[in-house]
């Protein structure tokens, strides 16, 4: 009886291993690129390139997508609070972890992008991409204007990359975050780009 | 005082092309900005054009054919403007051109924000 048991609990332990077909399958069809891994300076001119090659049909949607692409997963590739330390160490570059999905619809093309971050970064997050929803265009230009004459970031960043996806995205910015434990959240982000 | 080439490239990075002529004060950057150390590439173009008004108080045509820049980028083209006007308000002969294809109206939009910041007159060009 015990040994049945046991048996059958291997079964089961089988049975919840990692499925890639599974995986695989989950995907649905309107999924065009997904990605979750290291975003390094090479994967991001990979992804980068292909993002240009493959939406190349609608030359305006594509250069909304790339640019919306690089401000984002940049973000990931310096900001990201889970990092492949193996590789920043001996690159000598910037290797956060993060998701990336581009999804097509009838009308639209949906970029999303997610990592975690660090709880104390969650609330400056949410709170910026509230503003940014709150305010019309010409407010977020003033917006814009404003903070790219804030000293650099300490990434040489330009506080804008939030502001100017939200400018070429033209939709509000789709974000949740889900909370991990003490330490951590997932930051999800979700930009609309009409086809 | 000598001219200032860069050979742009499309590898890793996006790195613009430039061309700054110290003879004929015409100065050109084109290609897509997006790169490793921003502030590294751009800061040399600035010392450049410094030089270029300490030595020649010469006229500066500034040619931009950028069709595609980051937000880091963004603050370092803006450097340049401010330069440029500065060196108008000092009666400096400054002339600035964007070549762009007219119906892309987010970078017919960031320009006009360079503008309204600046105040330095842009012009936008057919590529």
């Amino acid at each position: 009886m015990s040994e049945s048991r046991e048996i059958k609990k291997k079964k089961e332990t089988k049975q919840k291993k990692f499925n890639l077909y599974e995986f695989h399958s989950n995907f649905a069809d309107n999924i065009q690129l997904s990605y979750k891994g290291p975003f390094t300076n090479n994967i991001l001119a990979t992804l980068g390139n292909y993002i240009k090659y493959v939406f190349a049909e609608n030359p305006k949607a594509s250069k909304k997508l790339f640019g919306i692409f690089i401000e984002l997963c940049q973000n990931i590739s310096f900001y990201s609070a889970e990092k492949n330390h193996f590789y920043q160490q001996n690159n000598n570059s910037n290797s956060g972890i993060g998701t990336l999905v581009i999804a097509e619809y009838d009308d639209y093309y949906a970029l999303s992008t997610g990592n975690i971050v660090k709880n104390i970064d969650v609330i400056p997050i949410i709170e910026k991409c509230e503003l940014i929803n709150s305010l019309d265009r010409q407010g977020l230009r003033k917006y814009k204007r404003e903070q790219r004459n804030l000293p650099p970031g300490e990434r040489g960043g330009a506080h804008i990359g939030l502001i100017q996806i939200a400018l070429t995205s033209a939709n509000p910015l789709d974000f949740e975050v889900t909370i991990i434990d003490d330490e951590y959240s997932f930051f999800a982000i979700t930009v609309k780009v009409e086809k | 005082m000598e001219n200032l080439y860069i050979k742009g490239s499309q590898d890793v990075f996006h790195v613009p092309s430039v061309k700054f002529d110290a003879q004929t004060g015409i100065c050109e950057i084109s290609g897509e900005s997006y790169l490793e150390e921003t502030v590294d590439f751009y800061e040399p173009l600035i010392y450049w054009l410094e030089d270029y008004i300490d030595e020649t108080n010469g006229a500066i045509t500034f040619n931009f054919k950028l069709s595609y820049f980051n937000t880091s980028s963004s603050r370092s083209i803006l450097d340049i403007l401010n330069l440029l006007k500065q060196y108008e308000e000092n009666d400096g002969d400054v002339i600035v051109n964007w070549y762009l294809d007219l119906s892309d109206n987010d970078l017919k939009e960031e320009v006009e924000d360079f503008t309204i910041e600046t105040d330095l007159k842009i012009n936008l060009l057919p590529l």
